[in-house]
């Protein structure tokens, strides 16, 4: 019996015990919340680590602790921890500090709408798709404001090439959603994944498919589109004068946002939590993802970066018209029944 | 399905408190990037009253469109003059033009006032029970209003070409 306010120490435990038992507390705090969200992001970056170390024939991460040095990013982050957040000359504090926060509070609160499992949602909203975009869509302003607020050369550099990037990417990543929108009838993501019971749209949406992951791949940085923080030309881009646990931060938060980009994919062509029974949902969400973000973290070590004009050729004149074209194409797949079979 | 709204008087408060003050800020401050980022949290407490309003849909574009885009291509603007930094900027609004602007303010209040007053007892007092999904708005923009979007897309391609207009180069 649950009696609000307690007034015994029995009914306080009872409170207590129905409050981390209930479905909402378990989701936001543990899964897909936050302590799981953690974990992911601390073994993302070792992940990335020593697959980069494999391709090019290194070992990585080796002597911290466990198989294969997986103890490795809780060192780097006691590291980091204990280093001086070095503030640059006359960098606008308030900004410095507080940008970072809010790059993982970005990062993390679209996870509040990613189905993990029929019933692993935190928030099951009519909007899903556009409440993910909204959030992401304000993750350049951050760099923007960051690189400002660094006041120095390097970053104000990387800042600047992040927007030429956004500029690039971001229309041709929303349109090829719409096609997923159009074949599920739906901006729910619970919707748009119980419409892929018996097909995953990656089929008859592919050519979306392709144009999302290029996009996405310029979203999250990554080569060969990794422009705002190119190494050899500006240091280390738009975080260059980040350090000490500001550094840790804005890791946190590009790491966290991998694992968002790629466990969108996951739900919009990929099935998201569909798969074989003998598995319980979350745990194909999951390996469906990290596949998905292994194929984000290989060009790393393969392809040469790409110039700004380079990449916004390809944003306008070919992303786009892939994308306009399928949508198209999707509406002449869906009127003339051949999907009918899969029920859409 | 969870809605977005919490129905209670005081995230009403809440939000126009934020509104206006980001709109101060956003006219009064003197680094222009923080006058920026003032007008993007402004567009933020607007997003707030469509999801008070029951439009989520409304609210997330609002914040992809306004704060993504917009509040962007400002902060662009305003990196690549250049300008000192920490300029003054009082220089410019003088007396007349503050006082210009409370009139300015105190008509439309006027305004509105007189507009509710005149309409007196025809207003809705209640929110429609049920919310609008947002599959309706499809077919209430094709179906039901298809003038005013093709105006509204021939709005925009002018504004496109007018764009390359000006950004056409003389080679």
């Amino acid at each position: 019996m649950v009696v609000f306010p307690p007034t015994t120490p029995a009914e306080l435990i009872a409170l207590i015990l129905r409050v981390i038992t209930s479905h909402t507390f378990i989701t936001i705090i543990i899964f897909p919340g936050f302590i799981h969200l953690t974990l992911v992001v601390i073994f993302l970056t070792w992940y990335e680590r020593k697959l980069l170390a494999r391709i090019q024939l290194r070992i990585g991460p080796l002597y911290a602790g466990g198989p294969g040095g997986i103890l490795q990013p809780l060192a780097d982050g006691v590291k980091l921890i204990f280093k001086e957040v070095m503030i640059p000359y006359k960098a606008s504090k308030p900004l410095f500090l507080g940008i970072p926060l809010m790059m993982v509070f970005l990062s993390a609160l679209p996870f509040a709408v990613i189905p993990f499992g029929q019933h692993w949602v935190i928030a099951n909203i009519d909007v899903g798709l556009v409440f993910v975009f909204a959030m992401t869509s304000l993750f350049p302003s951050m760099i923007l404001i960051f690189a400002w607020a660094s006041n120095s050369k390097y970053p104000f550099l990387g800042g600047l090439r992040s927007l030429f990037q956004q500029v690039a990417y971001e229309i041709p990543m929303w349109i090829s959603t719409l096609s997923v929108v159009l074949l599920a009838g739906s901006l729910n993501l619970v919707d748009i994944v119980k419409a892929q019971e018996k097909m995953w749209f990656i089929v008859p949406a592919f050519l979306s498919f392709i144009v999302f992951f290029i996009a996405i791949m310029a979203e999250l940085e990554r080569l060969p589109f990794d422009l705002p923080e190119a190494e050899p030309e500006l240091v280390a881009g738009w975080y260059t004068e980040a350090s000490g646990a500001i550094f840790m931060l804005i890791f946190m938060g590009l790491y966290m946002k991998l694992y968002l980009m790629s466990s969108l994919v996951t739900v919009l062509f990929l099935g998201g939590w569909w798969g074989p029974a003998f598995l319980p949902q979350p745990v194909w969400f999951i390996i469906k993802t990290l596949i998905v973000a292994t194929f984000i973290i290989i060009p790393r070590g393969v392809y040469p970066r790409i110039r700004v004009d380079m990449l916004i050729k390809t944003g306008w004149t070919r992303l786009l018209i892939i994308a306009l074209a399928n949508i198209f194409l999707t509406i002449l797949l869906i009127n003339s029944g051949l999907l009918a079979a899969w029920g859409i | 399905m969870v809605s977005l709204v919490i129905p209670s008087d005081i995230s009403f408060v809440v939000l126009t408190a934020v509104t206006i003050i980001g709109a101060i800020i956003a006219l009064q401050a003197k680094e222009l990037i923080y006058g920026a980022i003032a007008l993007a949290i402004s567009f933020i407490g607007i997003a707030g009253f469509f999801a008070l309003l029951d439009a989520p849909y409304l609210a997330m574009l609002q914040i992809a469109i306004y704060v993504g885009a917009v509040v962007v291509l400002i902060l662009f603007t305003i990196m690549l003059v250049r300008r000192e930094r920490g300029e003054e900027m009082d220089k410019r609004t003088d007396a007349a033009e503050g006082s210009m602007g409370l009139w300015l303010a105190g008509l439309l209040a006027l305004a509105i006032s007189g507009v509710v007053a005149l309409a007196g007892t025809s207003l809705p007092t209640q929110a429609p029970a049920a919310s609008l999904p947002v599959s309706d708005l499809g077919p209430a923009l094709t179906l039901q209003y298809p003038v005013p979007l093709i105006i509204l897309a021939l709005l925009l391609s002018a504004a496109l070409l007018g764009a390359l207009v000006l950004a056409k180069v003389e080679r």
